[in-house]
């Protein structure tokens, strides 16, 4: 039974058309450490060497910053409007915003007995991450929050429209959105569309290439035959990911997202409907130059309305109303759901098979 | 004229008779010059060779025809061929910069060879920062040479055949169906060798004549070959769509006879023959005027 048809009749989930079910990511942002352990489990997975090097299928910024690709927010993208007909015309990312995959002096020092600090060859002038726990604000007002990204798997992925070879595609097992590397002729016009700047060109390969949420971990094609989650969620020290299908309504994605409506898409502007979504960071309140404690947001719920949306205002303030219930002696099916511990219930593997 | 006028038996008359003469002689010198113009013009015009064909001449190996220049290509005539930006939903279709691609045919027993030239003032020969593309020249022929297929890149009842030189130095051969179809020959057919001197690209691609391989042309045939092509500038952020290309044009591979020569003789067989009529109908419906009167 498809997805459609278990909600026939019964307005729920919508998942692109011709898709029997979609892969989904929660990540909660009030966990986020910035240890970039998802970063390193990616990148030796999937993203060493042969032309990989400057890419980071996921990474992990600082907000507010500059992002990578460096101000990739304004790189264009994504739809005109709802209808999904006309898409936002959109820029390929210059190397220097990237950042090149620096070379260090570790032969001089770990071999030569040179007494030089560690540093990259060259000159560099910027990089992922160049901008790390910068954010804004003054003291004692200042904020920053991280930000772990990788693809979005978008319900309506602009990238997939921009192909004229529908050399990228959205699989109909689960939504997973992939590059067929023998059709891609690297024309790059999925990596000037993608909104999140998350598809990149291999100049090695001559092809483009992007997160694949770790197909062969989920299908079950590792070493033993056993079936995981996308390394970046399993490796997560703090595991601040859930990893499942959106339409699974027994899975907590399905409960956080669709009904208590507190997990968020980045940027819903850009209408590509992601399907990685975001529990809004939570920081203490702003001090007084005397050190009291005052009644203001140390985040400004602008921001974060810039990035999530409007819904952030009501995911916030449901997230708070459900604390108090607990802070009050309470029970709360959506604490409960942030605060599990369990793989089992956080990443719904069994809906893999 | 008034010379010749004849005496009549009123002016009424001798007006009215004055105008046919008039406009006899008016239609004859018409025709005098209209034989001189033709006689003129003619071989200029047919010299030009017939419209969008591209002259295969003879080469030797020997004279290694496969190096851009190579003194084999100083007897070749070359066609200028005009292009324009192709239709396309590629972003920024309509923004392509190459205008004229030169275009030099020869053969050899074994071999067809293209010698193409075209004006690039950047050399974009590698691709190695996320928004540099190749410059590149693509050949296209159909698969099936008895029938022209649609020129953006055939359809499925009539494929093509494409010889893809980028200025990264690889060479493809491609079969497509229509656009967004291209799909790579396992091992390319065709050899490439390219310069780039004084802001010019010159690319001579070369092919055994024959080919009995699925799907890809036989230039062994007894008839006019289609042929297009289509010019990408890399520092133009040019490629897939967005590129320039030209109409259809041909080479004539068929053993009749070929040339201007044999042009001239029928435009001049042809001129004369109108010519000829026109005279003989002016000079019939004066005689048949004189007779009424």
């Amino acid at each position: 039974m498809t997805a459609q048809d278990a909600d026939a009749g019964d307005e729920t989930v919508d998942i692109a058309e011709g898709i029997d079910h979609q892969v989904a990511m929660v990540m909660d942002l009030n966990k986020c450490i910035g240890c970039q352990t998802c970063t390193v489990a990616c990148k030796s997975l999937w993203t060493e060497g042969g032309g990989r090097d400057y890419m980071y299928w996921n990474n992990v910024e600082t907000k507010p910053g500059k992002g990578y690709p460096r101000d990739w927010e304004e790189s264009g993208g994504g739809w005109k409007s709802d209808e999904h007909g006309e898409r936002q015309p959109g820029q390929i990312p210059d190397q220097e915003d990237y950042g090149e995959a620096w070379e260090f002096n570790h032969e001089e020092i770990m071999y030569d007995g040179s007494d030089q600090p560690l540093r990259p060859d060259g000159d560099p002038e910027w990089g992922p991450n160049w901008d790390e726990d910068q954010g804004a604000g003054e003291y004692p007002n200042s904020y920053y929050f991280y930000l772990p990204r990788i693809c979005n798997h978008c319900t309506h992925p602009s990238c997939v429209e921009a192909c004229p070879r529908k050399a990228i595609y959205k699989r109909e097992e689960d939504g997973i959105v992939l590059i067929d590397q023998e059709r891609c002729r690297g024309y790059r016009y999925c990596v000037e569309g993608c909104p999140y700047k998350k598809v990149y060109y291999n100049a090695t390969q001559k092809t483009s290439e992007k997160c694949i949420f770790c197909y062969p971990r989920i299908e079950g094609e590792g070493p033993e035959g056993e079936t995981f989650a996308p390394a970046c969620a399993e490796d997560c020290p703090p595991q601040l990911r859930l990893v499942g299908f959106l339409d699974d309504e027994e899975g907590p994605i399905h409960k956080l997202v669709e009904e208590y409506e507190v997990a968020l898409p980045l940027h819903p502007e850009y209408r590509t409907q992601p399907n990685v979504y975001y529990i809004p960071p939570f920081a203490p309140p702003q001090h007084s130059e005397d050190g009291e404690t005052v009644d203001v947001d140390r985040i400004p719920r602008t921001y974060l309305e810039e990035l999530f949306g409007e819904g952030v205002h009501d995911a916030l303030d449901t997230i708070e109303r459900e604390r108090d219930k607990v802070d009050r002696g309470g029970s709360s099916e959506l604490l409960d759901m942030l605060t599990d511990t369990n793989p089992a219930r956080k990443y719904r593997l069994e809906v893999f098979d | 004229m008034s010379e010749n006028r004849e005496p009549g038996n009123d002016s009424e008359t001798r007006a009215g008779r004055s105008r046919e003469r008039r406009s006899v002689a008016v239609g004859a010198i018409a025709i005098a010059s209209l034989i001189v113009v033709t006689t003129a013009l003619a071989p200029m015009l047919v010299s030009a060779r017939p419209a969008n064909q591209i002259p295969v001449e003879s080469v030797s190996v020997d004279d290694e025809p496969q190096d851009p220049t190579s003194d084999a290509w100083d007897t070749v005539p070359a066609v200028d061929i005009p292009l324009a930006s192709a239709p396309s939903g590629v972003p920024n279709a309509s923004d392509t910069t190459t205008e004229t691609v030169s275009v030099q045919s020869a053969r050899s027993d074994e071999r067809f060879y293209l010698r193409l030239s075209w004006s690039d003032e950047t050399a974009d020969s590698n691709a190695t920062d996320p928004r540099a593309f190749v410059d590149a020249i693509a050949v296209q022929v159909p698969k099936n040479t008895s029938a022209r297929p649609p020129i953006a890149m055939g359809n499925t009842e009539n494929p093509v055949n494409l010889w893809y030189w980028s200025a990264d130095g690889e060479t493809e051969e491609l079969l497509a169906g229509g656009p967004g179809t291209t799909t790579e020959f396992e091992q390319a057919a065709v050899n490439t060798s390219a310069s780039h001197d004084n802001g010019r690209w010159t690319v001579v691609m070369s092919r055994d004549i024959e080919s009995d391989a699925t799907n890809r042309t036989s230039l062994a045939v007894d008839r006019d070959v289609d042929v297009a092509f289509a010019v990408w500038n890399g520092s133009n952020m040019e490629r897939s769509g967005q590129k320039s290309v030209s109409e259809w044009y041909h080479f004539p591979l068929g053993s009749g006879p070929q040339g201007p020569p044999y042009e001239a003789i029928l435009w001049t067989i042809a001129g004369l023959a109108i010519t000829g009529v026109a005279l003989v109908t002016i000079h019939a419906v004066r005689n048949t005027r004189g007779e009424t009167r």
